[in-house]
């Protein structure tokens, strides 16, 4: 037996610490963040991360703003929205974030999808590349459990979105008349 | 409740009562790791986004609920390794299809009971486990304090001490 199961089990017995209604109502409202029919995307070993801001395929050239591209949500065109293609800023370099970046890859039914994560000034920020860009109509969806944000991808598969709140997120990529495939749930924490 | 085959077409009343059963002991067993209200939250987080992003792999919906268990004690260990100031991966994701059988001992009427056993230990077992179960987050400074015991002292003892509160649970009652 586990000393912390047996641990819980004490602390249950006792009536002491029960779980806060908060816990239970997140809980529940994950039911909707199923993805029905979705390919899951699984984590790939990523010995050098190409920083899905600064790879020199962005998309300075194609001029698409993923943030402010039509067919988005409301949040779409955000003040802030970071563009795709900023080579301002690379992963981990010290410019004023509150951590390095993260970069995470995954892969699925034929779909490479980077994963960038920042927290700044208390915010999440998530920077990506569908690899191959899945084409116009396609489009990603940005999720936490308290909020989705879907944006248009760039010609080059870039996309980008800020002002979420730290904590778990996903990314799903919608692609028309084929299964949505959605990346693991990552904890994103200052 | 799901029953054989049926996870995959689970409905919003099925999941909520698989929420009622199972996160009081979600929660209990995040806390037990000694994780503060928000890191334990995450946890138990971690473990039902798990559930949904693995619903197509889950083959016994009958071990849904030990899958949950273990894969919040999973998620909490991972946080509490953090915590500590250890580098851990955040994509360190457990087996679906090797839930822990034991985890069915993290129930409140197996707690009363462990609690009965309890008070068959002497001092300093029980004032130290009694401590150290309700106030988790408590530093072993502040148990040697309200125990008038050597600080160095309060690891090993209840380590000794839990170890003979887990002989005494296997034992019939």
């Amino acid at each position: 037996m586990r000393e912390e199961y047996l641990l819980a089990a004490l602390r249950m017995g006792a009536g002491a610490d029960p779980v806060p209604e908060g816990v239970s109502a997140a809980a529940r409202a994950v039911f909707r963040l199923r993805v029905p029919g979705g390919v899951p995307a699984g984590p790939v070993d990523l010995a050098a991360p190409p920083g899905a801001r600064s790879s020199p395929a962005t998309d300075a050239s194609s001029g698409t703003s993923p943030g402010t591209s039509p067919g988005t949500d409301a949040a779409a065109g955000e003040p802030g929205a970071a563009g795709a293609g900023d080579e301002s800023w690379r992963p981990g370099a010290g410019d004023g974030r509150d951590n390095p970046a993260h970069v995470r890859r995954f892969s699925a039914a034929g779909l490479v999808i980077d994963l960038e994560t920042t927290i700044t000034g208390g915010r999440m920020e998530v920077a990506g590349q569908v690899s191959p860009a899945p084409g116009p109509d396609a489009r990603i969806e940005v999720r936490t459990p308290h909020v989705g944000k879907v944006r248009a991808l760039s010609e080059t598969g870039h996309f980008a979105v800020t002002g979420l709140p730290p904590g778990w997120v996903s990314v799903v990529c919608h692609r028309p008349g084929r299964p949505p495939v959605f990346t693991r749930w990552l904890r994103v924490r200052p | 409740m799901p029953t054989d085959d049926s996870f995959a077409t689970i409905d919003q009343a099925g999941w909520e009562d698989l929420v009622a059963r199972f996160d009081g002991r979600m929660w209990a067993v995040a806390r037990a790791f000694g994780l503060s209200a928000a890191d334990a939250a995450d946890a138990v987080q971690c473990a039902w986004l798990r559930l949904v992003e693995s619903a197509g792999a889950i083959r016994d919906p009958a071990r849904i609920g030990a899958w949950l268990v273990t894969t919040t004690r999973h998620e909490a260990a991972r946080l509490s390794r953090r915590a500590r100031g250890e580098v851990i991966s955040d994509l360190d994701v457990p087996d679906t299809a090797q839930p822990d059988p034991t985890a069915a001992v993290v129930d409140a009427d197996f707690g009363r009971q462990a609690w009965r056993r309890l008070d068959l230990l002497g001092e300093p077992c029980r004032s130290l486990i009694r401590l150290y179960v309700l106030h988790p987050e408590a530093r072993y400074a502040q148990i040697a304090v309200r125990l008038d015991l050597p600080v160095g002292s309060i690891g090993p003892t209840r380590a000794r001490c839990m170890s003979r509160l887990r002989a005494l649970m296997e034992e019939p009652e």
